[in-house]
């Protein structure tokens, strides 16, 4: 069999087959396709549309739903207020003994404040900006020792007498600007210039000082005992202005302060030349105040020691309250109520520190942070208060007695 | 696309429709399949009427490739004692429509391997093949004898 022989074969082989008739049949198949391809596409173009309509409902819906999610307007750590007293909200501080487990604010004071090992004179080792201001004793007689932003310690050169038999270190000590420490004398009153190393002593009538302020320019001081105050211009002086400008006294020194003071019924605006002009009333259930008012861009703060609070009951002592009252209108004032111990009487089984009782004249407010967080001392320790988160966290364990605290603290 | 046929498209139809269906009823040892197949092929053509450069290349490729799947295992020819369509039934798909596309439409190895997808090379092998196993199927003798 040859190739050529093939072909009529298969010929052959297909000749009976019928003839087709497919045009019309194709046709109209195609037209039937053509149809289901277009609809298709229609019902397509529906069906995304509905989707996309459908998913939009669901992420409208979703994210109406999300409310819960989207940032929050507390911050983080926040504490919700316990409740109010006189129609400020409070906190209550954790309780004594507590103070080692909280969350530390790093600052230059370290983990514990102590004196230092190794000074040196500040006429070879200048500050910048003063974090801090502790009195080291010699004999009768006290040495002020700063520690800077960089937490390198500067012994200045100049001898301090006690005040009323106690260190002359006010919690005011240092300038706004954290160059100069002031300190009351008898009689006088002594700064010393962190970045210069000069000791300045302005004289003063007599009289037993023991409480220093800062006006808010770092040009003046108010300087106060129980009988008698003064303002006491430390910059430069303006044309006709005294030197030492008599204000009035208070019965307690530490209450004539600026740029405010929180007193009873009311919050005081320093204005000038020892005038104070009414910024708020103030309506807290005071017993008495304790130490002095210190003040940030936003608020006044200090510590009161309160009538009985039906709101925080104690059982061996008087409640203290640290009040933070805001001098914006736009910012609420706050209240933390120091805490008693757990246990009454309060025992001792070796974790943490002796819930020691927060008798009257332990805690003062020793300064500001920054404009959120008040930094106060209680029984062995400087804790600090943010105002926005309630929180409160250990700043250092006091290894001495007194400090005074400077804007040298932020680090 | 008109519900009307196509005029253009019914001359081409009535013009191939026959030898195709003979060719895809070698190819697929089946009438009733070699028709809708063709008619498939057809129908595909008339959506694609105006924009296909080539209707008969379009046709042929959706006529035979479907021989080539691997899962077109359907026994051609059944009952059939034609000497001739036993002796295709005898072929491997591929063979069958190499063959028959060789020797009954009489197209070259290029124009079959280009239509099919298929190599050049495999078209031949499976042409050679083919032809030897037709030629024995059909009581030749043996496939190196012919010329």
């Amino acid at each position: 069999m040859r190739r050529e022989d093939v072909q009529p074969l298969l010929l052959q082989a297909a000749d009976q087959l019928p003839e087709p008739e497919l045009a019309d049949a194709a046709w109209t198949a195609g037209v039937r396709v053509s149809r289901r391809r277009r609809r298709t596409v229609v019902i397509s173009v529906i069906a995304f549309i509905a989707l996309a309509i459908l998913a939009s409902i669901l992420i409208g819906v979703g994210t109406s739903g999300n409310a819960d999610i989207t940032p929050p307007t507390t911050p983080p750590g926040y504490i919700e207020a316990s409740g109010k007293i006189s129609g400020i909200d409070y906190w209550v501080a954790p309780p004594p003994g507590s103070e080692r487990f909280l969350d530390r604010l790093e600052t230059p004071l370290g983990d514990r404040l102590e004196l230092p090992h190794k000074v040196r004179p500040l006429a070879k080792h200048t500050l910048d900006d003063i974090a801090a201001v502790v009195l080291v004793k010699q004999d009768d007689r006290y040495r002020p020792l700063l520690l800077g932003a960089d937490g390198s310690w500067a012994q200045a050169d100049v001898s301090l007498g006690a005040v009323g038999g106690e260190e002359p270190l006010s919690s005011g000590a240092i300038s706004p600007d954290g160059r100069v420490a002031a300190f009351p004398q008898p009689a006088e009153l002594v700064t010393v210039n962190a970045s210069t190393a000069e000791i300045a002593h302005f004289p003063l009538p007599e009289g037993a000082f023991r409480s220093v302020s800062w006006v808010a320019d770092g040009q003046r001081v108010l300087i106060s005992g129980p009988s008698s105050a003064y303002q006491v211009v430390v910059g430069e002086i303006a044309n006709g202005e005294r030197a030492v400008l008599p204000i009035p006294a208070t019965k307690d020194p530490d209450e004539v302060t600026a740029p405010y003071r929180i007193q009873t019924g009311a919050v005081l605006r320093y204005v000038v030349d020892g005038q104070w002009s009414d910024d708020s009333p103030l309506t807290l259930p005071v017993r008495s105040w304790q130490g002095q008012t210190m003040s940030s861009n936003s608020a006044a703060a200090r510590v009161f020691i309160a009538e009985d609070l039906p709101e925080v009951p104690t059982r061996v002592s008087q409640p203290q309250v640290v009040a933070a009252i805001s001098t914006l209108r736009t910012l609420p004032s706050r209240l933390l109520v120091l805490g008693e111990p757990q246990d009454s009487p309060p025992t001792y089984e070796g974790a943490g520190d002796r819930p020691f009782v927060r008798e009257a004249g332990c805690c003062v407010v020793l300064g500001w942070y920054d404009d959120n967080n008040v930094l106060f001392r209680v029984h062995g320790w400087v804790l600090a208060w943010n105002l926005d988160s309630g929180r409160v966290r250990r700043v250092t364990e006091m290894g001495v007695d007194q400090v005074a605290l400077g804007p040298g603290l932020r680090l | 696309m008109h519900d009307t046929v196509d005029p253009d498209f019914a001359s081409f139809v009535d013009a191939r429709q026959g030898r195709w269906l003979r060719t895809a009823y070698l190819v697929y040892g089946d009438l009733h399949r070699a028709e809708e197949l063709l008619l498939r092929a057809f129908t595909q053509l008339s959506v694609r009427w105006t924009r296909v450069d080539d209707p008969d290349a379009f046709v042929q490729r959706q006529l035979y490739q479907p021989a080539l799947r691997p899962w077109n295992r359907a026994k051609p020819f059944p009952d059939e004692e034609d000497p001739v369509k036993l002796a295709l039934a005898e072929l491997t798909p591929a063979q069958r429509t190499v063959f028959v596309l060789l020797h009954l439409e009489e197209l070259t190895e290029f124009e079959v391997s280009e239509l099919l997808g298929l190599s050049h090379t495999a078209v031949h092998a499976h042409g050679m093949s083919a032809f030897g196993r037709f030629r024995t199927a059909m009581g030749a003798g043996d496939w190196r004898d012919a010329r």
